[in-house]
């Protein structure tokens, strides 16, 4: 069993948006792995290993698209656990959509993989389209926010609950498939895989790189692919244009007691 | 840096709404076109606390390791640390169960050799634990130099191939916690004045005498204990297991509660004779080196401190208004902050720049002295002053400062007063002019 993580860097959202005329700035910012695909790591770690003991029953590929000079992302996964990373050198900012899902469904067939597991969306531009892009180009069933996972290993398919709107809904789907995930699945028993004890409660969250996962991650295979190499480099089908701010809001009032509230609510915004 | 919804124990909702707490901003931020803030001159809390330029991101994070580590230790200090600090601080007592998370980490052989099971990272990477939990639980830090610092790197400088074989797999995965005896109840500063003794009786050494205010001594299973054989400080590694060994009660104390300590008494107390660290009369040149690495991690425990209040202070006084205005527009507050900013700001870089410097392969006790010296005051009168700015929040338990505040005195006695330090760097001067 292969499964491929899919992983991107993004500019720190704990800070302040620059805007330039027409786009954002982020030559400043810090980038940090988008948290969801943190939760994607984490669930596929969970679903490769068993607790207590050494086996694995999957190997845990990270794949990320970036540019030169910003891929300490990837050690921080492979110091959590995963056991080899692949970069499509490119700048995915520069890159459209389509491109990337290619990109990563080419990855995805060049391995052999049998489960691709992405965050639900990059928290930078909430695209939220990756998975189901990527399960379109392979042909391959995809379940989508994913809050829990269960690997039946004998029947090899997943069952996956979703939370929709009113309830939650139970998918089973045959490997390989894509999986996107939600917050949830790092609840403490949200991925079971039948070899760790059903009852095993995980630290919710992502689990941290242990000091000697951070020490092996180096010396861990890591291997550089370009657009060129997966066939793909011809040109884009959308281009952002412009980023604009939204326009400011006005400031509010402080009223001085209830009764002008009232005054105000009834006459000037008429609400009431 | 890590991940988003993680909050202790809480459900989905609760993780959910962490989530989005943190990056909703971001989002919301973006829809309701709330465009960047211009703050002026104003102190912009996150990107003046962290290492601002390249140039000293080179000081405090050297390689790319140190900066993972950096990240893993402050985003375990947020998760796990911090929730648990102010009851442990009320408690006096060690989170055990956190100690071994430590092991789990990996953090507890920091300095050991990868062959030997440990990490094989340097005095900086030491460092750089120390400061970043610091942040949250100086108590619960000290345990963790008192046995990663005084005990696991002490004993793997003067230990044999067999004692590392049975000491460091279990002091490093955390499930022996372990300490260190120098001081005596009569012979703190004055070290070499100890009486502790250690005589040669067939197989064994039969010590006599009494440590105190020895930290982990409460949970602690082994300990590297210096006696003196034939008037020659000697090292050794002495464990529960050892008949005519025993510990005092707790000793309560003001502030590093997360942290316990007790007397190491020892009565006609038979240590096997390979449990001697070292060549008898060895023991000075082994706690000489040790005090260097010691030093410069209490030091890296005050700048933790320091960095800390700071951020609660600059927060506080913009949050909290006074005659109409928030506190931080009043010059009296603004020079709390900028001094406070300056201190921690010094005391970091000459920390860092030490550490450098510290190792096995080399002595650099004038540097560690120094960093010790100049940081303890710097994580003391940064809380005060936080404490100050925040007023009577700051001295009630609902917020950090009060227990930082208490915390920060230890640093000028433990491991050596700052009186000491003062006199070790005028001989260490005095010499060096000398030559
Ligand atoms: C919380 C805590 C944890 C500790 N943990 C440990 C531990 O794990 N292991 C361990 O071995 N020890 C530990 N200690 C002991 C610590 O190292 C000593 O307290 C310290 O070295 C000072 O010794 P003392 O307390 O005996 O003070 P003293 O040496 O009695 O000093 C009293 C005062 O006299 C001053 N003084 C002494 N000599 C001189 C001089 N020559 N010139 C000028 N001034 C002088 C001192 O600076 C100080 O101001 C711990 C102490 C504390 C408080």
């Amino acid at each position: 069993m292969k499964i491929l993580v899919t992983l991107k860097r993004i500019p720190n959202p704990d800070e302040p948006l620059k805007f330039t005329v027409g786009g954002l700035d982020y030559s400043s910012h810090k980038w940090v792995p988008n948290a969801f695909d943190e939760y994607a790591v984490e669930a596929a770690l969970r679903l490769a290993e068993k607790v207590g003991a050494p086996d694995r029953l999957a190997e845990v590929i990270v794949l990320s698209i970036c540019p030169q000079g910003q891929r300490q992302h990837l050690i921080q996964f492979l110091g959590m656990g995963a056991d080899r990373a692949i970069v499509v050198d490119a700048d995915e900012d520069a890159l459209d959509t389509g491109t990337v899902a290619k990109a990563i469904a080419a990855v995805y067939k060049r391995e052999g993989c049998d489960l691709l597991i992405a965050g639900k969306l990059s928290q930078d531009n909430e695209g939220n389209q990756i998975a189901q892009r990527v399960a379109g180009i392979l042909g391959a069933p995809q379940a989508c926010f994913a809050a829990t996972v269960e690997w039946d290993r004998g029947q090899r398919a997943l069952i996956v609950s979703r939370e929709v709107d009113d309830g939650v809904e139970v998918k089973r789907i045959p490997l390989p498939a894509v999986v996107s995930v939600d917050l949830r699945i790092v609840l403490p028993t949200s991925v079971q895989n039948g070899a760790t004890p059903a009852n095993h409660a995980y630290k919710e969250g992502a689990r941290l790189a242990s000091l000697r996962g951070i020490t092996l991650a180096k010396k861990k295979p890591f291997q550089v692919l370009s657009l060129g190499d997966l066939g793909l480099g011809g040109p884009a089908n959308e281009r952002a244009v412009a980023v604009k701010a939204p326009p400011a809001r006005k400031a509010g009032q402080i009223v001085g007691s209830v009764d002008d509230l009232f005054d105000k609510l009834t006459k000037e915004a008429k609400v009431l | 840096m890590i991940a988003i919804g993680t909050p202790s124990a809480l459900g989905a909702g609760e993780i959910a709404r962490a989530a989005w707490a943190r990056w909703g901003r971001v989002i919301s931020a973006r829809r309701s076109g709330a465009a960047p803030v211009d703050r002026g001159d104003q102190v912009m809390v996150s990107g003046a606390m962290s290492t601002a330029s390249q140039g000293s991101d080179a000081l405090f994070n050297p390689t790319e390791e140190h900066r993972l580590l950096r990240d893993m230790v402050a985003e375990f200090a947020r998760r796990e640390v911090d929730p648990q600090a102010a009851a442990s601080d009320v408690k006096g007592a060690l989170n055990l169960e956190l100690f071994r998370r430590l092991g789990d980490l990996g953090l507890l052989g920091v300095t050991i050799p990868e062959q030997d099971g440990g990490a094989g990272l340097d005095a900086v990477a030491a460092v750089i634990i120390h400061h970043e939990l610091s942040k949250y639980d100086p108590g619960f830090c000290l345990a963790y130099l008192a046995h990663s610092m005084l005990f696991v790197n002490n004993f793997y400088h003067c230990a044999s191939a067999e004692q590392r074989a049975r000491y460091l797999p279990r002091t490093i995965s955390g499930e022996w916690v372990a300490g260190m005896g120098m001081t005596e109840p009569g012979a703190g500063t004055d070290v070499l004045a100890m009486t502790t003794t250690a005589t040669r009786d067939g197989g064994s050494f039969v010590l006599n005498g009494t440590k105190t205010y020895i930290t982990n001594g409460c949970e602690g299973y082994c300990f590297l204990v210096y006696a003196k054989v034939d008037g020659k400080i000697t090292a050794f590694v002495v464990d529960r297991e050892c008949a005519g060994f025993s510990t005092s009660n707790h000793i309560d104390k003001l502030g590093m509660r997360g942290s316990t300590m007790s007397e190491l008494i020892f009565e006609d107390c038979r240590v096997p004779a390979a449990n001697l660290l070292g060549a008898e009369g060895s023991g000075l040149a082994h706690m000489m080196r040790n005090l260097e690495i010691e030093r410069l991690t209490l030091a890296a425990m005050s700048v933790g401190i320091a960095d800390r209040c700071l951020e609660l202070m600059v927060r506080h006084a913009e949050e909290r208004r006074a005659f109409q205005q928030p506190i931080n527009r009043f010059g009296q507050i603004q020079r709390y902050i900028g001094e406070a900013y300056a201190m921690t700001e010094a005391a970091k870089c000459l920390t860092y720049n030490v550490a450098r410097d510290v190792g096995p392969a080399q002595r650099n006790r004038i540097g560690s002295d120094a960093a010790k010296l100049f940081a303890a005051p710097v994580g003391k009168t940064v809380a005060d002053y936080a404490m100050q700015v925040m007023g009577g929040a700051g001295y009630c338990r609902e917020y950090p400062v009060e227990r930082l505040w208490r915390d920060a005195k230890l640093l000028e006695i433990g491991g050596g007063t700052i009186e000491a330090h003062q006199k070790n760097i005028t001989k260490d001067l005095t010499r060096a002019a000398a030559r």
